[in-house]
């Protein structure tokens, strides 16, 4: 996954829709990524402006009663007991500060040889989060092109690729679609390809979801596909990186009726 | 926080040292928006009456782990909100299947009345209208997959299923309405 999929996990964990795979997956990388990290503290103060969004309500008073009543203050700091205390206090933080300097250097050297196992550790748990999802992913998409159910759709490139072709395999049963990409130009470093479904029941088309090519080849999977509604066809523009609302522009890649 | 500065960090290092008195500026500072936010989650007075007390109460035991530098102090206190409304909302939900949702008798829109000062007020509101700018700005579509996320802590496939879309779709329009928000925020700063 890039940064950017982490981002956009981020703005999904923001707002706690993350799925438990993304955030486990966005935990292990925010560990070792401060960017990432960043993105992810401003989108939860971005998230807090749902709730500041509201009208204040003043809640009643014996709450507040309630809540003073609940919190302990800390313990007071000792009073002081004269010159001889503070000499001996002062004497013992002396030898205390001798002495955890002597120890801090073996700690150091064993932390260091801690961090580095933990980083290795974080790395290796990363991947295997990583390989876990792809795992997850193609085996739905395995099930989904072996079901006896799949009905299979081609797709043709259109104006700005007329090489470029695809398959749907329509999985009924599971409200699920596979698509397979073939020859499509590869996106500019700002913008992503967007594949868009054409509903019978919605004026503007819908979109299923953002992707890029590898070597002209992409496999996007289409989750909760509505099939109880009439699909007149799908179709793929080239977007703004991230995906946009609704399509802005008429330029298709691939189109293809249903 | 990263890019932009903390807006109104006043309270919590005080609090962190034991200061009841910032500790009572904390809460009347925040504590009608806070119990806004859990009217909202919980539509219930009594439920967000406790979850109000708790979030304060843990704002003050862990005080000492609020970093000035990722967020501010009221979106600190609205995480922990939210996340204690959602857990309780999530418990009752099993309990009951929430047994109707009639309970939910407290406008989200109710008076203002709180212990805020004339000065305190004036820059609430100039805060208040530029959160609802941002917010407004948002196309409905997006704003309401945000909301049954944030407010009823539902997944993206209870929101898909919810609203009768692809999976696909609610996840772009979450992540585009939290772009956006993410870029009004900057803006604000």
């Amino acid at each position: 996954m890039t940064h950017d999929d982490f981002e956009a996990i981020a703005a999904l964990d923001a707002i706690g829709a993350a799925s438990p795979d993304e955030e486990s997956a966005l935990r292990g990388h925010l560990a070792s990524c401060i960017p990432c990290r960043r993105a992810r503290d401003e989108f939860a103060e971005a998230a807090a402006l749902l709730a500041k969004d509201l009208d204040p309500v003043a809640p009643p008073h014996d709450v507040r009663e309630r809540v003073f009543e609940d919190v302990t203050p800390f313990e007071e700091p000792e009073r002081d007991r004269g010159f001889f205390s503070r000499w001996g206090l002062a004497t013992a933080a002396t030898l205390f500060l001798a002495l955890w300097g002597w120890r801090e250097v073996g700690i150091r050297v064993m932390r260091e040889r801690v961090r580095t196992q933990q980083a290795d550790m974080q790395r290796l748990s990363d991947e295997k989060q990583v390989l876990e999802l792809q795992r997850e992913k193609l085996a739905a998409a395995v099930a989904s092109l072996a079901s006896a159910n799949t009905q299979t759709i081609a797709l043709t490139g259109a104006q700005m690729s007329p090489s470029a072709a695809a398959k749907v395999f329509m999985d009924s049963d599971k409200h699920r679609a596979v698509v397979v990409f073939a020859n499509l130009p590869k996106c500019p470093s700002d913008k992503s390809y967007q594949l868009w479904i054409i509903r019978g029941d919605q004026p503007k088309p819908q979109s299923a979801g953002v992707f890029d090519v590898d070597k002209g080849n992409a496999t996007i999977t289409i989750e909760n596909l509505p099939v109880m509604t009439e699909i007149k066809g799908l179709a793929v523009t080239m977007e703004p990186r991230g995906g946009v609302d609704q399509p802005t522009n008429a330029n298709y890649y691939v189109v293809g009726k249903t | 926080m990263g890019s932009f500065p903390s807006p109104a960090t006043e309270y919590l290092p005080a609090v962190a040292r034991g200061d009841l008195a910032a500790f009572e500026s904390l809460y009347d500072r925040y504590s009608s928006t806070v119990y806004a936010l859990l009217l909202r989650i919980l539509g219930n007075a009594d439920d967000a009456q406790e979850v109000l007390q708790e979030t304060f109460v843990k704002a003050w035991s862990n005080a000492r782990m609020f970093d000035a530098v990722r967020g501010s102090e009221v979106a600190w206190l609205i995480s922990i909100a939210r996340s204690r409304g959602i857990d309780r909302l999530r418990a009752r939900r099993i309990r009951s299947d929430r047994e109707n949702d009639a309970g939910r008798e407290i406008s989200h829109r109710s008076a203002f009345v709180d212990h805020a000062t004339g000065a305190e007020d004036a820059i609430r509101s100039q805060e208040q209208r530029a959160v609802r700018g941002a917010l407004v700005e948002l196309p409905e579509a997006q704003r309401i997959a945000l909301e049954l996320a944030y407010f009823e802590g539902l997944s993206q496939s209870e929101i898909a299923a919810r609203l009768g879309e692809p999976l696909g779709t609610i996840k772009t329009r979450m992540q585009l309405g939290m772009k956006k928000l993410r870029e009004r925020l900057k803006a604000y700063h």
